[in-house]
């Protein structure tokens, strides 16, 4: 049972909305419709399984005071307190989300502070860190020791300077050979594995609606 | 050891230094080097340019902070065009972070100490209007101006919400807003953020699906910006353009050559370029914050340049590319 109804589920699903797809019918259209209408419903479930998951997972750790189990208050203050304050809290006590696209909008309960003044300077800081790193594994590297490393490093020289004012500067013709090496050597090989791992989600698609692949089960069942 | 191990055993911290400064430096002396717009840009540019009051785009924030130093200048350049020609925008977000992308953007646009605000006129602002039957874009700006309201000499123009602009937000599983969009925008989003019912938006009075929408911005740092293309774009013939970080601008060349999109902005540079295109055409009195951003990507590219040629000089001179090992730990 717990194989067959999931497979049997899939198998049915998959097949109806790859023929849906074909059909201009307006009963197709209104299956689709109530598809699309159901499925974030039905996946929001999903939500409260992640949130239960990651709850019973960090409370266990800091039941037990397994190792760095400080660090799952830092999970569990957030996961409770944003939603808390975003929609719990009374907006004169900071609670409350951006309604209003006029005035200050930003800077008015925790909710929009805490993505203000937290999320938003986290994220920058860490993809703003690639830069210093990715200059480092250039310098050591990014070597000419074979004839196919040579032609990456000159490809990757010209695109850099043909991306940035200075490099049209250098020469004239930076830009003009970058943007070609980005318009055709780059879109052939790109295309090429495009296509490849088109082929390959297609193949695993059919492979899963058909019941062949069953890994997504995670065992069930056995 | 020799000068050249030494050198490619250089302690990886002078290197962040050197970064750090040439990320720094630029700031306090502007080279201001001219950018020439690539056809990609060019495209969207001159799709926007041919749109008027009775079209409509959607611009997609779909973007996290990780990525807003490129992706936002992109989305603000673009909501610049938009609002100066008075074409209504939606504007959406793939994830929930996008939502808070589209609020800076904007925030950024009607900050009254720029040279180049817009001044947002709230939805209720101008209920009474509305009231009168005035719904055609002229005519609300004059019957706003009519009602005493007079525009900031440093002011490029009014916002009205609901007739320029609906924020439509974020939604779980977009890819299923998208498609559910193309029936009816309002089947996903019966409101705005602030809750404004969309129905009674003018804008959405003329554009009530994605069928009725003519271009779709999507500013993305990761492939989000697929979605419009395989549930935009294919199933609805939804024009598409990108707006993507400067490493995924190489993945998405071949959805120009196949006419899948109509433009492309890479990275810090193809939204300079935007701004160059906005600055001739007098949408803008200053370069935006991507123009200003290239003189630290001119800086930072040679100096990476720079370091892989000495790196190079330093490995062949060393004899290094003979030996199997390195003495050095790297």
């Amino acid at each position: 049972m717990k194989r067959t109804v999931p497979l049997a589920i899939v198998m049915v699903g998959g097949i109806l909305f790859m023929i849906q797809y074909f059909i201009p019918h307006q009963y197709s259209q209104t299956l689709f419709n109530y598809y699309t209408e159901w499925a974030p419903i039905v996946g929001a479930f999903a939500l409260v399984l992640g949130v239960g998951s990651l709850t019973r997972l960090h409370s266990h750790k800091i039941k037990r005071k397994a190792k760095n189990w400080q660090y799952s208050y830092a999970v569990l203050i957030p996961l409770f307190g944003i939603p808390f304050f975003a929609l719990i809290m009374p907006q004169n006590l900071g609670g409350g989300m951006m309604e209003s696209m006029g005035g200050d909008r930003l800077t008015q309960g925790v909710f929009d502070f805490a993505y203000m003044n937290i999320q938003v300077p986290i994220q920058a800081t860490m993809f703003s860190l690639l830069a210093f790193y990715i200059a480092s594994a250039a310098f050591r590297a990014f070597r000419a020791k074979s004839a196919l490393a040579t032609v990456l490093l000159f490809s990757a020289i010209i695109v850099m300077l043909g991306q940035v004012p200075i490099g049209e500067l250098l020469g004239k013709w930076f830009p003009k050979v970058g943007l070609w090496i980005l318009r055709y050597p780059n879109l052939g090989a790109k295309r090429a594995i495009g296509l490849g791992v088109g082929f390959g989600v297609l193949a695993t698609q059919l492979k899963i609606i058909f019941g062949v692949e069953r890994n997504w089960l995670g065992g069930a069942g056995e | 050891m020799s000068i050249w191990e030494k050198m490619l055993d250089l302690d990886r911290r002078w290197i962040f230094l050197l970064i750090g400064i040439a990320c720094v430096v630029p700031f306090f002396t502007p080279l201001g080097l001219p950018i020439l717009p690539s056809q990609e840009v060019i495209a969207i540019y001159d799709y926007i340019e041919n749109l008027t009051t009775d079209n409509a785009i959607f611009v997609g924030f779909d973007f996290d902070p990780g990525t807003a130093a490129e992706n936002m200048p992109m989305g603000v350049a673009v909501l610049r065009h938009a609002f100066a020609r008075h074409i209504p925008v939606f504007i959406t977000a793939y994830g929930p972070l996008g939502q808070g992308m589209a609020a800076m953007a904007l925030e950024e646009i009607t900050n009254e100490d720029s040279d180049d605000y817009y001044v947002y006129v709230n939805w209720e602002d101008w209920a009474s209007i509305r009231e009168q039957g005035i719904t055609d874009r002229a005519g609300i700006e004059e019957a706003w101006v009519a009602a005493g309201n007079t525009l900031a000499e440093n002011a490029h123009g009014w916002v009205f919400e609901g007739r320029d602009i609906a924020m439509l937000g974020y939604l779980p599983y977009f890819h299923l807003v998208i498609l559910g969009m193309s029936s009816s925008i309002a089947s996903q989003f019966p409101t705005d953020i602030g809750g404004n019912s969309l129905e009674e938006m003018p804008m959405y009075q003329d554009h009530k699906s994605l069928r009725d929408i003519d271009l779709a911005v999507t500013t993305s740092g990761s492939s989000a910006c697929v979605a419009w293309i395989t549930y935009g774009r294919e199933k609805i013939g939804l024009p598409v353009a990108f707006g993507v970080t400067a490493v995924m601008a190489t993945d998405y060349y071949i959805y120009m050559q196949s006419g899948q999109i109509i433009g492309q902005m890479g990275g810090l540079r193809g939204a300079a370029e935007y701004e160059t295109l906005l600055l001739r055409d007098g949408y803008t009195k200053s370069p935006g914050k991507a123009f200003v951003g290239m003189d630290v990507q001119n800086i930072a590219h040679l100096l990476i340049i720079f370091l892989v040629i000495l790196g190079n000089i330093a490995f062949f001179a060393g004899g290094f590319n003979k030996k199997t090992k390195l003495k050095g730990r790297r």
